[in-house]
């Protein structure tokens, strides 16, 4: 069942229109992810459907509740970690997590929190000592203090290492087998795949895909399939398999880009030739190429919007 | 950690209950954070302490003296440094934290929690204020310990300082409010400080402004509070002017804070 409904949400600052309309679903459990370039509408997206903004148009529905009409209630059982929202630099962490816990009705103990986000040792520092990790840590603890059914995290990794960025996710991990429902707005990709059960990818304030990474991945980005060049082969012979985009000689490697058939094509023309593929890799296609080509239409579909205006 | 679980209507404390727990305990964060400033602090209670202190520690500065109509003094200052504490306080060391917290997205990311940032407002300004009530009472009981004496109407003196310090929080927020950057709305607001000084008479005593410049700065919540300050040292009844000025100020300041304050 859905738990958070979200159908036809505009949202426009002055006359610029930053949400053109969009059609959310996420689960119960789930981690949606919100991937698009900066400007995409991602942040506003979220704010509007966390009640932290009003929307023009359209409906949410978060766990039943409307955030226009209900913004306490539902205060209480969402989390949500913004961008570039920092603490007093001089408050300690435990004094954070003391002040936060009195906001709720059934706040988590704070020594939970401090163990499962490996700040115990750190409790009595302040802040501003704080590595960006750490301060990223504190960030998502606090934003479960209050044991949410939902939690938005707004870019909680940009800036972070990645040996940080691998810690958070993790964590993450743990969240959702807590059956804590996500919503993740980033723009790594590698995060998105690795942590989120379905993407909606957003660009010029529109979603222009959605579903699970490998679903994104397979619709729009190709297999490729590389090998050492022989001269046994000719790249033409290549050129004219079924399903085969492209071929190209790189740093003496024959890559081949095709459609998810193309490297059953391209080894069995090799094999027919009597050529053995030598160092032979076939790569899975990835959410960045899907990504980036989704959102590489961005320029053309804001010139088409300009001229309709 | 436990399977998370909605809390019901039902569980949900009433607003006031709610309210209450949430403003204890920003109160207080924010007497431990205030503590830890020690700038903030310097100019808006230790300066003036040190300076009431220093002059009841002189018995020269004790004895009354004619030319003061009587008064030793230590107690012709009380108004000055009193004005010096409660205008430091609510017109630099309010603006300060205040545009800092919004600065910093504290107050933005307060507006995620069941606990509205208004809350903390209200928590800062009562640290605040309570430490810039905590100065005026030593600066009055300081000189009085020493053996200088009480101001002559203790009421009046009092109700002047104490709408001092309400009008100079309001302006201060105001500042706050429409000067985006916590650093430049501080520095506003020394130099708003450094008017009222000067219509406080810091500088040049009051009684050598020629006439226009007294109406002119009767006006101003520092020269006010001066006169009715002063009015009630030397044992002069203040006449109600001085206290609707302060009045208006802070009902005019704090409206337009209310106003044009934004939490981002």
């Amino acid at each position: 069942m859905a738990l958070i409904t979200v159908s036809g949400l505009t949202k426009s600052y002055g006359s610029r229109q930053v949400l053109h309309g969009i059609d959310l679903n996420v689960d119960e459990g789930e981690i949606l992810g919100v991937l698009g370039p900066n400007g995409s509408g991602k942040t506003t997206a979220v704010e509007c459907i966390g009640g932290l903004r009003d929307r023009d148009g359209g409906s949410v529905s978060v766990a039943g509740m409307d955030p226009a009409t209900d913004p306490l209630a539902l205060r209480e059982m969402l989390g949500m970690q913004l961008q570039q929202c920092r603490l007093p630099n001089k408050m300690r962490v435990a004094e954070a997590l003391d002040l936060y816990s009195a906001f709720y009705a059934d706040p988590r103990p704070a020594g939970e929190l401090l163990e499962r986000f490996g700040l115990s040792a750190h409790a009595h520092q302040p802040f501003g000592k704080l590595s960006g990790g750490q301060q990223q840590r504190l960030s998502i603890a606090l934003a479960l203090i209050g044991r949410p059914r939902i939690a938005f995290l707004d870019e909680l990794t940009t800036g972070l290492d990645p040996a940080a960025r691998r810690e958070i996710w993790e964590y993450l991990r743990l969240l959702r087998d807590d059956g804590v429902t996500m919503l993740l707005v980033t723009h790594f990709m590698e995060e998105a795949a690795y942590l989120c059960d379905r993407v909606a990818i957003l660009e010029g304030g529109r979603i222009v895909a959605s579903g699970t990474p490998d679903a994104i991945a397979t619709a729009t980005g190709g297999q490729e399939t590389s090998f050492a060049a022989d001269d046994a082969i000719d790249p033409d012979t290549l050129r004219r398999l079924p399903g085969v985009a492209s071929v190209d000689l790189d740093r003496g490697r024959v890559v081949v880009r095709g459609d998810a058939d193309s490297p059953q094509a391209v080894l069995a023309a090799l094999a027919s030739n009597g050529v053995t593929a030598r160092q032979l890799r076939v790569t899975a296609p990835s959410l960045d190429d899907a990504y980036l080509s989704l959102t590489a239409s961005a320029p053309t579909s804001t010139t088409q919007e300009g001229s309709l205006r | 950690m436990t399977t998370p679980t909605a809390p019901t209507t039902a569980t949900v404390a009433p607003p006031r209950a709610r309210f209450a727990k949430a403003y204890a305990a920003h109160l207080r964060s924010e007497s431990r954070l205030l503590s830890r400033e020690g700038a903030a602090l310097v100019f808006g209670a230790v300066l003036p302490l040190a300076a009431i202190v220093v002059m009841s520690a002189i018995p020269a500065a004790r004895e009354p003296l004619a030319d003061f109509g009587g008064l030793p003094v230590v107690r012709t200052y009380q108004p000055t440094i009193l004005l010096f504490a409660t205008s430091v306080l609510g017109l630099t060391v309010m603006p300060a934290i205040l545009g800092g917290y919004r600065q910093a997205g504290i107050l933005r990311r307060l507006r995620t929690t069941p606990a509205s940032p208004a809350t903390l407002l209200a928590a800062l300004f009562t640290v605040v204020a309570a430490v810039g009530l905590l100065v005026g009472a030593l600066i009055v009981a300081i000189p009085a310990l020493a053996g200088a004496g009480l101001p002559t109407h203790l009421g009046w003196f009092a109700l002047a300082g104490l709408l001092s310090l309400l009008a100079f929080l309001a302006l201060g927020t105001v500042l706050a409010a429409v000067v985006g950057s916590p650093q430049v709305a501080a520095g506003l607001g020394n130099v708003v400080a450094a008017l009222m000084w000067f219509s406080a008479g810091l500088w040049l005593p009051r009684q050598l402004f020629p006439d226009w410049l007294v109406t002119l700065t009767d006006l101003v919540p520092g020269g006010a509070a001066a006169q009715a300050m002063l009015d009630a040292t030397v044992g002069v009844q203040p006449s109600w002017q001085p206290f609707v000025v302060l009045a208006a100020w802070t009902v005019a300041g704090a409206l337009v804070a209310v106003r044009t304050f934004r939490w981002e």
